[in-house]
């Protein structure tokens, strides 16, 4: 029976996000590419999305600003993607690769 | 008046309307270059203008008050002088310089912005406009000459910058968590009642998290370095100088929320100052980069900022605010000198000026100048500026703080002054003189005069930026 009330707690959803905050930050350190590097980039804003989302929930005594402050968070990643990809695209005009590996021209 | 309190941004948003007009049909760089110029003039005039403005907009969320339209004049100056002295723009193609030059004037706007937002959203936003469009100016140097480092430079600044974004974005949420509420003024009395729990900190420091990659402090600057290098000249120039403004702007604002009993950000502050200072330091020193170089020595007066915000008191922030002003003009000084000797837009090694005495006599004298003054050596503002950081760490306390601050200016004089040794004495051989315009020339003595008055004159100064942290505490 627990299984069912843990969709109506808090902390499910903080745990969640802490998770998504954490495995996006490792797949940055890990990833060998730049897309998937971008897409482990998305999971750190998303866990931060479903923390708004859960304080929003439970916790907010207003509930429109956590939603408001998900949606813009949404499309300020949208806007990220589309950057990010237009100089992915210029990377590989240039060298020929998207993988971290080849792309060493600068020692910082 | 509500319009002119908005007057500035509006001006800004209006100007980049116009330029994304000019970048669909057929005009050409200087067309656009000059349109920009008028912008940044106009808009340095607006600013002023609007200077003693006072009033909060769209719901209460952008608060115009001294202490930002202070800081806007400052950008707005920054950006100004960016344009006058970026005359030829070498490294940038002359086709897509109508889009190069919108995506300059929105990272102002945004910067603008940024200063005077009180909410979290609207700061989140302003923050995101001009790092954006940022990050989009660095690819824009021209590949076709075979140089392709600038691509790997961007696409690191951004992967490095929406990490910074999310780590901020996280510590946002906390806050929402904690207080139900996005409005800095509301915040404050109640994150003041949980000052000692563990979740209120973190949340603290993750939203400074933001802040630091934009101030390249430690944990947050490994993108420094490569960015100033792969970028071109003029795009290094602003991105090395107007955004750090604006985040100290926002780091004084956000660290008075932890204002006074915040004993834990205190420390967390002074580790980051001390690793800044020293990593910077001590990494310039074997740089053979000019850019390279100004990028590590930039993360050391990152840490040295920073001593004015442990204090956490006004006298402290004032003396960052003044700082930030000074670096913003030696930075810039040192800036002309690089964008006018690169012949064709290429990066310059540090050889590459030598004999400038003889090649280009204003230009070694500006060289010198900021370069002196970054060292902090008197009576330029670098002086004036780290003695008041100083005295403020001493006096809140922190002695063992400024004894390693001190210690890293004497570190720091060596990779400056090794610059200056190389200008004035080391031979020309054939390198060629180095042509400067009218423009050029008068930005660059107005420079050097700035560095010295504002280094003579501090106490006018540290007044307007200690009734501009008034307006805000």
């Amino acid at each position: 029976m627990e299984i069912l009330v843990l969709s109506n707690s808090l902390h499910t959803y903080l745990v969640i996000g802490a998770l998504l905050f954490g495995i996006g930050f490792y797949g940055l350190v890990q990833r060998q590419t730049f897309i998937g590097m971008l897409i482990s980039a998305e999971l750190i804003l998303s866990g931060a999305s479903l923390n708004f989302m859960a304080f929003n929930r439970f916790l907010a005594p207003d509930p429109t600003v956590g939603q408001v402050f998900t949606l813009f968070i949404m499309a300020i990643a949208a806007a990220e993607c589309a950057i990010a990809l237009s100089i992915i695209i210029a990377v590989y005009r240039n060298y020929k690769s998207i993988d971290t590996e080849d792309v060493v021209d600068l020692q910082g | 008046m509500k319009l002119m309190l908005f007057a500035p941004e509006l001006f800004l948003l209006l100007g980049s309307l116009v330029l994304f007009l000019l970048s669909t049909g057929k005009v050409g760089g200087k067309t656009a270059r000059a349109v920009t110029l008028t912008l940044a003039l106009g808009s340095v005039l607006v600013c002023f203008a609007c200077l003693r403005q006072e009033g909060t907009l769209f719901f209460e969320a952008y608060r115009i008050d001294f202490f930002s339209q202070l800081i806007k004049l400052v950008i707005a100056l920054g950006f100004a002088v960016v344009l006058l002295f970026s005359t030829e723009l070498k490294g940038v193609d002359d086709e897509i310089r109508p889009e190069y030059y919108l995506f300059l004037t929105l990272s102002t706007l945004g910067l603008l912005m940024l200063v005077s937002s009180v909410e979290l959203l609207t700061m989140l936003i302003a923050l995101e406009l001009s790092s954006y469009s940022l990050y989009l100016l660095v690819p824009m140097r021209d590949d076709r000459t075979g140089v392709r480092m600038q691509m790997e430079s961007a696409i690191k600044y951004i992967l490095f910058g929406v990490v910074a974004t999310g780590v901020m974005l996280f510590g946002m949420s906390y806050l929402f968590g904690l207080t139900g509420t996005t409005y800095l003024v509301d915040l404050l009395p109640r994150l003041h009642q949980m000052m000692g729990s563990p979740a209120a900190l973190i949340a603290i420091a993750m939203v400074l998290g933001g802040f630091f990659f934009k101030l390249a402090v430690f944990p947050f600057h490994s993108w420094v370095p490569d960015v100033y290098q792969g970028a071109s000249n003029e795009t290094t120039a602003f991105i090395a100088s107007v955004p750090k403004v604006a985040a100290v702007a926002m780091l004084i604002r956000l660290t008075a929320l932890a204002t006074p009993e915040g004993q834990a950000i205190v420390t967390m502050l002074i580790i980051l100052s001390v690793c800044s200072m020293f990593y910077g330091n001590l990494v310039a020193l074997v740089q053979t980069d000019m850019k390279r170089m100004l990028g590590f020595s930039g993360i050391a007066h990152a840490g040295y900022v920073l001593l004015g915000l442990v204090t956490m008191q006004e006298v402290g922030y004032a003396a960052s605010l003044y700082y930030i002003a000074g670096y913003l003009v030696m930075n810039l000084a040192a800036f002309l000198v690089i964008c006018k000797v690169s012949e064709h837009g290429e990066n310059l090694a540090v050889d590459d000026l030598s004999g400038l005495h003889k090649r280009a006599p204003l230009l070694a004298l500006t060289l010198a100048v900021s370069m002196f003054a970054m060292a902090g050596i008197p009576p330029f503002v670098g002086f004036m500026g780290k003695f008041m950081l100083l005295t403020g760490a001493y006096k809140a306390g922190h002695l063992p703080l400024v004894i390693l601050a001190a210690i890293n200016t004497a570190i720091s004089i060596y990779y400056y002054l090794s610059v200056v040794r190389v200008t004035y004495s080391a031979s020309p051989e054939d390198r060629p003189a180095v042509l400067v315009g009218g423009v050029s020339k008068m930005v660059s003595v107005a420079l050097v005069l700035v560095i010295i008055a504002m280094g003579l004159l501090p106490d006018q100064l540290l007044e307007l930026a200690t009734e501009a942290v008034r307006a805000i505490l």
